[in-house]
């Protein structure tokens, strides 16, 4: 409509807001006559980058946007809408804008919004549902206003950044959005199956903004008639939709047609009928068991304290992938312990996983801060474990499960610690859902952990707890979690007692057990429970998981043949390299073995490598295989409370502006492999983070990756800020665009023109 | 017209991966195997173009871009139209490649060589598409933002002129790289004469974050 009144092609629209403010209010005033009882404000495009540069700023844009709207909307019942869609920028993990970052840059529009006037927030066209949350919470807390969202999908059912409709649904829902649906992506009749979707996962009301049909490739033009675009949008009042529009290729004569074609009121909103928790792409809805993975948690475990205490991100990570690997649909995630910074850990730990897992994530911590650091860093709905009888608890934690949308586990037990029989465990469950409820939390969030107590200590309360879960689901109607493992403690054989009871409580009714999934037996119980409870139907889950068994004894079969490790690492033979390390330790000191086998089998691929004789997924296979060495190294000597073994720390980054870091990644997995400690600062590194953490570890070798010709800049720049800081240090460069002479010249001490080549750096610096 | 992806060459796949020859062990074979079924499982892949007249300044009708450079102008003197196109794997193979290297990082190499040899596969198949669309008249090869002296910035322009964030999600970082990476924007000519084959570049191939040969200081040939 604007192009159509004059505006110049490339020009930003939202300029006008400033420059001819009675233009823009007369296309609104188009709409309004058309029957539009809602505008949306001429600012989807405005925000800090997107605007940069135009000669206005944010708030002139966005004041000057809901000015206009407000002048077509004056005299009328209509209302105005500051209108927001996405920033432009990718957010973390695949794009590299924190989400913090994205937070602020929503604050600002929204403050300047609601300064000007604006009755409503939208928020819309957006694909990712971590910036949806960004806004959410920036537009809470920082204004009053009423908050729509609309998210563009594709007929499967996903975004383009993979969230679903349930993640949508369950998501929003929690944060308290006050409408929802979709826009753009589809024409209306491929809107309608999701539109339907997402009611069961929602109270609230639904929008329904499609576009007229898909453009023409050739010419880009939409070919919809207004009068179809209404008649295909009108079924979805059935569905219970109560607020329509237009998107891309829509005009006033759109608008018009759709005000006439739905004359009559919507068919009533029917309650969600669907529950659970959330990644933005993976859902578990409460229909069913869904285990909960235990093993991210400190609690008795050395090597993962050790890994806490180092921050190795990269090790808890793995212990979520494992998990996600055995069955696991949630992770509980526990990172509590003495002199860490709780919060802060929390926060990086969940933004970690969820770069490397789609599983919903438990938030686990008796420590409020750190809950409500985790809760903001989640991407979909979570659990929060636990709060329990205690007002004091409730009082403090139930208001983040609110304000965040997530559900909570409550522990029965309260300042007169756990009751002993089962009667007592229910009166306090009844009393942590009363609580809930009043702060606003809805039923079906609260999930009641009726407590396992040790068998071997207190042999007569096994029974009792497995009598309050069957009274909580049956008598409360509530989901209950429950950590088994426990049961078996002290005793020999534990997996026969855990699995034993697993299957008694599931049977009594448990339907979130929180266990470890790496335990066959543990998943194997839960296979048959599911097959024998109807839940897997025609046992097709059940068959599957046992018909594929015969596969692991080939490898273990494979793992008997005699070979040396220098063999094994060659190969690339995990399992075997791992034994034949654990038996070399029977016989030699730790250090020993890293020197004497582990890195001179690395050494002979090496040169291997150089001589082509093997190419890079080899080169890679054998330092995985290698690592598997180091590992069990590690293991050995953290259970002796010794700190890691390591050959020196090496810092790693892909300078400021580069996005792409496989490069540097190769890098380190075989510089890890080596028995260096990486200190990976990630991609897209400015220059201060770099020197900061090349003082700070006092490291002696730094590695810096460009991989465009434009960033290699980037790269001269950060080598003269380590200069300039006067830390000794040396620097060595790699990446795509990147030549020895490049790298004289850009003041570095070495050129490395692969993985391999830094591996002899390494060494030549730090031995 | 749908974005389709028949097939990934093993050939390719190698290539990218700086294999030299000489035996591959069956682990690898395997991991090989597994990669190339993996993206094509993973894969979604999208494409979109538009068809712009060139006007006698090279600029795009009813536009304000002009593609810059010699080579550009060069490459496209004989046409009188241009098409736009964009084509991307989707964002789950770029979350596909980023978790597997915290996984496995041999496979993520062989996926990343896999992937590339993937987009290749799309954007030859919609080129021959528009080619029978367009037929009889004749059609370039494609030029990308980043092959000779097509500045990597004028991507903003591609990305704005045919929606490209929105209608097929890719995104456009402020250094002019693309996420997902495996991502291909192109400029093609359409002309009355038949178009000699030129080359592409190093610079516009999917592989260009880290091909040996060119590390190597060669090339694959391919160019």
């Amino acid at each position: 409509m604007l192009q159509a009144a004059g505006l110049p092609v490339g020009q930003i629209p939202e300029l006008w807001n400033c420059t001819q403010p009675e233009t823009v209010a007369a296309v609104h005033r188009k709409y309004v006559e058309a029957g539009s009882r809602v505008l949306y404000a001429n600012t989807f495009g405005v925000n800090r980058f997107k605007t940069a540069g135009c000669g206005r700023s944010v708030r002139e844009l966005v004041e000057g946007g809901v000015r206009c709207a407000r002048m077509a909307a004056d005299g009328g019942d209509v209302k105005v809408a500051l209108d927001i869609g996405p920033l432009g920028q990718l957010l973390e993990p695949l794009g590299t804008l924190g989400f913090e970052e994205a937070y602020d840059a929503f604050r600002e529009i929204l403050v300047s919004g609601e300064r000007a006037g604006a009755d409503l927030v939208i928020i819309e066209t957006m694909s990712d549902l971590y910036e949806v949350k960004a806004a959410v919470l920036a537009a809470k807390e920082n204004t009053a206003l009423p908050v729509w969202v609309t998210m563009t999908f594709e007929a499967s059912g996903r975004t383009f950044l993979g969230a679903t409709v349930p993640a949508m649904g369950l998501t929003l829902s929690g944060l308290g959005v006050d409408a929802m649906g979709f826009n753009c992506s589809l024409g209306p009749e491929k809107l309608l199956p999701l539109i339907e979707e997402l009611s069961h996962w929602t109270d609230r009301p639904l929008i329904l903004k499609p576009n007229a049909g898909l453009p023409d490739p050739a010419t880009g033009a939409y070919s919809m008639t207004a009068e179809d675009f209404a008649r295909k949008l009108a079924p979805a009042r059935e569905l219970g939709v109560s607020i329509f529009g237009g998107c891309c290729g829509t005009t006033p004569a759109f608008i018009r047609a759709l005000s006439a074609a739905l004359n009559a009121a919507p068919a009533p909103r029917t309650a969600a009928d669907r529950h659970g928790v959330c990644s933005a792409s993976c859902t578990a809805r409460f229909n069913g068991v869904r285990v909960i993975g235990e093993r991210i948690n400190p609690t008795g475990k050395k090597r993962f304290q050790q890994a806490l205490r180092e921050a190795d991100i990269d090790y808890i990570v793995a212990r979520g992938i494992e998990q996600q690997d055995a069955g696991a649909e949630i992770l509980d995630v526990n990172v509590g312990l003495p002199g860490i910074d709780e919060p802060a850990m929390m926060r990086r730990v969940v933004k970690a996983l969820q770069a490397a897992v789609d599983l919903p994530l438990q938030i686990d911590s008796s420590d409020p801060a750190a809950i409500e650091a985790g809760l903001r860093a989640v991407n979909g709905k979570a659990i929060v474990n636990s709060v329990n009888g205690k007002p004091e608890v409730l009082a403090a934690v139930l208001p983040l499960c609110k304000k965040y949308g997530a559900a909570v586990v409550g522990l029965c037990l309260d300042e007169n610690g756990i009751p002993q029989d089962w009667q007592g465990r229910c009166r306090i469950a009844e009393r942590i859902l009363e609580a809930a409820l009043s702060c606003g939390i809805p039923r079906e969030d609260v999930l009641i952990d009726c407590l396992t107590l040790t068998v071997s200590a207190q042999q007569e309360q096994a029974a009792q707890t497995l009598r309050a879960v069957r009274c909580v689901t049956e008598e409360l109607g509530l989901h209950t979690v429950l950590g088994v493992s426990n049961i078996s403690f002290g005793l020999p054989a534990r997996e026969q007692i855990t699995v034993s009871f697993l299957t008694q409580a599931l049977h009594a009714g448990l339907d979130l057990p929180i266990v470890n999934p790496n335990q066959t037996a543990v998943m194997d119980a839960v296979a048959a429970y599911r097959v024998l409870s109807g839940q897997d139907r025609d046992a097709e889950a059940y068959i599957r998981r046992f018909a594929s068994a015969p596969a692991q004894e080939r490898a273990t079969a494979a793992a008997g043949a005699k070979m040396s490790i220098g063999e094994a690492i060659m190969r690339g033979l995990r399992q075997e390299t791992k034994g034949l390390t654990g038996q070399a330790l029977e016989q030699m000191s730790e250090m020993d073995v890293v020197d004497r086998l582990l890195i001179p089998a690395l050494d002979a691929v090496g040169d291997s490598y150089e001589r082509q004789e093997i190419f890079l997924p080899q080169l890679i296979n054998a330092a995985n295989a290698a690592c598997e060495g180091f590992e069990l190294v590690k293991e050995r000597i953290a259970q002796r409370g010794g700190s890691s073994v390591s050959k020196g720390k090496i810092v790693l980054a892909t300078v400021h502006g580069d996005i792409h870091d496989i490069g540097k990644n190769i890098v380190r997995v075989v510089l890890e492999n080596y028995g260096y400690t990486v200190i990976d600062l990630g991609r897209d590194v400015p220059a201060e983070k770099i020197v900061e953490a090349a003082v700070r570890e006092n490291v002696r070798l730094v590695g810096l990756s460009a991989l465009m010709t434009t960033t290699v800049a980037s790269m001269a720049q950060t080598i003269a800020a380590i200069r300039k800081s006067g830390h000794d240090c040396r620097i060595m460069v790699g990446g795509a665009v990147l030549t020895p002479d490049y790298a004289a010249q850009i003041g570095a001490d070495y050129y490395a023109r692969d993985a391999k080549q830094s591996a002899d750096i390494a060494k030549q610096v730090l031995g | 017209m749908e974005a389709r992806l028949t097939g990934i060459s093993r050939r390719e796949t190698l290539k990218y991966l700086g294999y030299s020859g000489g035996p591959l062990p069956e682990e690898v074979l395997e991991q090989l195997s597994a990669g190339e079924r993996e993206i094509l499982r993973r894969a979604v892949p999208r494409a979109i173009w538009r068809l712009f007249d060139r006007g006698p300044a090279g600029e795009l009708v009813g536009t304000d871009f002009t593609p810059a450079g010699e080579d550009i102008r060069e490459f496209l003197k004989d046409c009188d139209q241009v098409i736009l196109m964009a084509a991307t794997l989707g964002m789950e193979v770029e979350q596909l490649l980023r978790r597997t290297q915290a996984r496995d990082m041999a496979l993520a190499v062989i996926l990343d060589a896999a992937a590339s040899a993937a987009i290749e596969n799309v954007c030859d198949n919609l080129c021959a598409d528009l080619a029978e669309t367009f037929a009889p008249r004749y059609l370039t090869e494609r030029f990308s933002p980043g092959y000779g002296d097509l500045p990597i910035s004028q991507q903003a322009e591609l990305f704005r002129l045919l929606d490209i964030a929105r209608r097929i999600g890719i995104s456009l970082s402020e250094s002019g790289l693309m996420v997902p990476q495996k991502s291909v924007t192109a400029l093609i000519g359409v002309s009355d004469r038949p178009q000699i084959r030129r080359s592409r570049g190093c610079e516009a191939c999917a592989m260009f974050a880290d091909c040996a040969y060119r590390k190597g200081g060669t090339s694959c040939g391919k160019t």
